[in-house]
């Protein structure tokens, strides 16, 4: 993307942005680092600044556009509602296009091109954790066509902390008579990557392949574990089925008495994934089933919903600046230290992995858990 | 002082990754929340004191400007560079020190922001009064500088009235300690003549606070009018019976439905006013005061009175109060704040100019202000893009301020001077009143380091 492109979509949003700086203190970049260039009404200046022609493109602008989580707590607070984050992904294609950008980046565009998933392994081993499955035959979770597809997401299908999460899921559904099935191989990595590395050109084959098996299928719905492969396909994708995230799901499935639970006498808070709560909306299911559980007491985290500070795992933050996303962490974990919670439950496979990381690293007592696993726990 | 020296120097005071000097990095420390722009020669981030004590001295010895920032939302352009210089920003200087409570005080760092000190000690049953609508994003370093003010302020008193004491740095880098926790100082009230510097006279590095006992009981209700002069008169009825009410806001039909539109706290999209008002304190004889205030209400011909039944219906209220600037700024790109004070009982005149002066320029006026201490905020709305309405809206808003000025007021509530007003100070100020100034000045400053080019006209422009 050029400077003209780049002024014709986002001048007027920007142009909205006035200064007043309520945004700051809801970045929790801005909050790690403390200067004006991670802040969300720097990045919008800076943006504008390019498009008047004040600024040129350079490395210092690479830095502070490539360490934005893309989490938007910054139009949360925001009254004119700037867009921020899409400016900022914006900016990145503009970088990419000069050249200025990490060139890891590079290698996860390889990848998904190549294996179309973010690790780099042959695409059939994305069934991998099915392994861990004893009790459910291949075929009940390998069908040809079913009413619904389970899109499992790179993370979970690759990164062993993240395995149980599809592992519980797809018990959940088995027991509770959902006719589902995975897309195994024939899963496509939802390009969410890409848009946050400025290069969302590159989506176009994963969705077409993704959108076509979907037909194949014949399915009805698609559930998600994963909130930003969720969102991707809310906001992009568009396909004419029907699309939930797990917690969605699991709340109906409650609600309908085809999962009942059992009690547990845990104290827990929720994190609210940026992409599943503030960028789709989905706040209260995830609550509701969280409230199924009898004697179960829910503390909410002092920022919460809207003001949900992210994890430090958005935004391919964590693969370009890991150590600013290890900042960010750690203030979460305060926070969560805050509620005098025994657990946290977050329904997103990337918070699980960079709340629990940073906790072991700081050795931090505290038991970190996915929704799925917290459900699955408390079956009858 | 040549400029890689400069930089090597402050690397050596507050650490490399601290000192920012890109030319991305300039541009970011060349504004503010005002329309004013310019650029430093390099920003740092201090740690400590000793940090901001080493910078300045170096500062003073090379004749370099110093200007002190919090989180830049002042609305005067009182943290732009006008002429180069070494910012200092405060984000990292961000600690509550002490919190002594039988004394009633706190201490912190001056990048400490304001809502973060308020919800600390409000769980200890105390709060901090001064309560700017950007609470939650100002530092009280910056409400140091500006004296700011906020609802509350009505029956408070603004920031110069919370403010015990503050550790300076002085112009050649002493690190001196003002006034402290007893009440009565004994020597001059330095600390008085420094809070609403701008940072023109020295940078505060701690600031010792005073704070209160939560209320016992709070009351809040919204009175809904059909003529913004019956509110104006109400205000002006209610202080003259005697009653100090905790706060008394107003905001005209365009902020309110900007507000709505934006909060839905459920205020009337059709009035043509409304009135916040607010008793705090007691609860003995809370009943009787809101008697009086709901009588003097429907004297005015008030339409409606409602009351804040829940803490939640309170918050909403105030939340949409506090995001007026926001909300209005929803209706066009940019905005800008006029900071006028009339005496209460010139209100409705006042209001009334505005609306012309809104006619005349050709420009959407909204009005939100502290309407208990006559200090208006007429907001104009345009697109800072279009050079030609911004012309039109400085054109508007001195015409604003020199009616506050002949009515008797002033050119500032609350927002400070910057350079944003420097030109208006001769509606208030003589040059031998300005003269003064500029003596008290040099005495603080003798080789012109501190905040250069505001608050106080330069001797030409002033006889111009
Ligand atoms: C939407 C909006 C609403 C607002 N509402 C109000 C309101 O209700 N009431 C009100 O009074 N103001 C209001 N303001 C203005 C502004 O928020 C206040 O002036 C606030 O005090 C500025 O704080 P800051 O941390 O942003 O300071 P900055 O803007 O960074 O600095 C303000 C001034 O203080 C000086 N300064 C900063 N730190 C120090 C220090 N350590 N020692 C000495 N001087 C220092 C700076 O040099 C500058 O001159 C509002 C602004 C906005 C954008
Ligand atoms: S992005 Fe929104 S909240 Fe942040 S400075 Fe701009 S207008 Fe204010
Ligand atoms: S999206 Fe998140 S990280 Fe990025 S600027 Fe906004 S608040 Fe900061
Ligand atoms: S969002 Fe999910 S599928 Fe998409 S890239 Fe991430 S893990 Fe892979």
């Amino acid at each position: 993307m050029n400077i003209a492109q780049l002024m014709k979509l986002s001048y007027d949003e920007v142009a909205k942005c006035n200064k007043c700086g309520f945004c700051l203190p809801n970045c929790p970049v801005y909050l790690a680092e403390g200067k004006e260039s991670s802040a969300p009404r720097g990045r919008n200046a800076t943006t504008r600044a390019v498009i008047e022609g004040r600024l040129q493109w350079s490395p210092e602008i690479e830095k502070a556009i490539f360490s934005c989580l893309g989490c938007g707590a910054c139009t949360a607070a925001c009254f004119p509602k700037v867009q921020t984050k899409d400016l900022v992904f914006r900016d990145r294609e503009c970088l990419v296009t000069e050249g200025l950008y990490p060139k890891i980046a590079d290698r996860v565009a390889r990848f998904l091109e190549e294996q179309h998933n973010i690790s780099n392994d042959d695409n059939e081993e994305r069934s991998e954790w099915q392994e861990m499955i004893k009790d459910i035959p291949e075929e009940a979770l390998n069908k040809d066509r079913a009413e619904v597809i389970f899109f499992v997401g790179c993370v979970a299908s690759f990164f062993p902390m993240a395995q149980k999460i599809p592992v519980n899921m797809s018990k959940i559904m088995h027991r509770a008579g959902v006719d589902f099935t995975v897309l195994g191989g024939e899963e496509w990595c939802c390009g969410f990557p890409l848009i946050g590395a400025g290069m969302p050109d590159k989506v176009k084959a994963l969705m077409e392949h993704n959108l076509a098996k979907v037909k194949d299928v014949g399915a009805k719905a698609i559930v998600f574990t994963c909130p930003s492969c969720y969102h991707t396909w809310k906001h992009l994708y568009q396909p004419e089925v029907k699309l939930f995230h797990a917690s969605q799901m699991l709340n109906d499935l409650i609600r309908d008495g085809k999962v009942t639970l059992k009690e547990r006498k845990i104290k827990v808070t929720y994190h609210d994934p940026c992409d599943l709560g503030r960028n789709s909306g989905v706040f209260e299911e995830p609550r509701q089933v969280l409230k199924s559980i009898p004697g179960l007491t829910l503390v909410e985290l002092a920022s919460n919903r809207q003001l949900s500070t992210c994890c430090g795992g958005g935004g391919n933050v964590e693969m370009v600046n890991p150590e600013l996303s290890a900042k960010v962490a750690a203030m979460k974990l305060e926070q969560i230290a805050l509620t005098g919670a025994d657990m946290v439950v977050s329904s997103c496979q990337q918070c699980l992995r960079t709340i629990a990381t940073r906790a072991k690293r700081q050795k931090m007592d505290l038991v970190v858990k996915d929704l799925t696993e917290l459900v699955f726990e408390a079956m009858e | 002082m040549e400029r890689g020296e400069l930089l090597t120097s402050l690397k050596d005071i507050v650490g490399e990754e601290n000192v920012l000097s890109s030319e991305m990095d300039l541009a970011l420390y060349g504004y503010d929340a005002s329309l004013e722009r310019g650029k430093p020669d390099v920003v740092v981030l201090p740690g400590s004191t000793e940090d901001v004590s080493k910078v300045v001295k170096l500062a003073y010895r090379a004749k370099i400007p110093v200007i002190g920032r919090g989180s830049g939302t002042n609305l005067s352009g009182g943290t732009v560079p006008v002429k180069g210089g070494i910012v200092v920003h405060f984000s990292h200087m961000n600690r509550i020190i002490e919190i002594d409570i039988p004394n009633r005080t706190v201490t912190v760092e001056p990048g400490v922001i304001t809502l973060d000190l308020q919800n600390t000690i409000l769980k200890k049953g105390l709060q901090y009064a001064p309560d700017p609508a950007s609470q939650k994003v100002s530092t009280l370093g910056g409400n140091f500088g500006e004296n700011s003010g906020g609802p509350h302020c009505l029956k408070y008193g603004v920031t110069t009235n919370h403010v015990l004491g503050a550790e300076v740095v002085l112009f050649d880098g002493t690190v001196v300690w003002l006034g402290g926790k007893s009440p009565d100082q004994a020597s001059y009230d330095i600390t008085g003549l420094l809070v609403g510097s701008e940072g023109t006279l020295a940078i505060a590095t701690k600031i010792m606070l005073k704070i209160i006992p939560t209320p016992e009981a709070v009351k809040t209700m919204l009175a809904i009018y059909d003529s913004i002069e019956d509110a104006g008169n109400t205000v002006s009825a209610i202080i003259a019976e005697g009653i100090v009410p905790a706060t008394l806001e107003m905001m005209d039909n365009l902020v309110l439905k900007a507000v709505e539109d934006s909060v839905h706290a459920g205020y009337p999209m059709d009035a043509a006013a409304v009135l916040i008002i607010e008793l705090d304190g007691m609860a003995d004889g809370m009943e009787r005061q809101a008697g009086k205030i709901l009588e003097i209400c429907k004297r005015h011909r008030v339409r409606d009175v409602r009351l804040a039944k829940s803490d939640a219906e309170r918050a909403e209220l105030w939340a949409g109060r506090k995001g007026a600037f926001g909300a209005v700024a929803r209706l066009r790109p940019s905005y800008l704040v006029c900071d006028g004070t009339v005496p209460r009982t010139k209100l409705p005149e006042v209001l009334g100019k505005v609306i012309q002066i809104a006619k005349k320029y050709d420009l959407p006026i909204g009005n939100v202000f502290h309407a208990g201490d006559g200090n208006l905020h007429p907001l104009i709305l345009f697109d800072e893009r279009n050079k030609e309405e911004l012309a039109r809206v400085h054109k508007a808003a001195t015409e604003i301020l020199q009616i506050c000025a002949d009515v008797g007021g002033t050119i500032s509530g609350e927002h400070g001077i910057g350079t944003e007003k420097l030109k208006e100070m001769s509606f208030i100020f003589s040059e031998s009143d300005m003269h003064f100034m500029r003596d008290i000045k040099s005495a603080f400053d003798p080789v012109g380091i501190w905040n250069p080019g505001k608050v106080i006209p330069q001797r030409q422009a002033a006889n111009a």
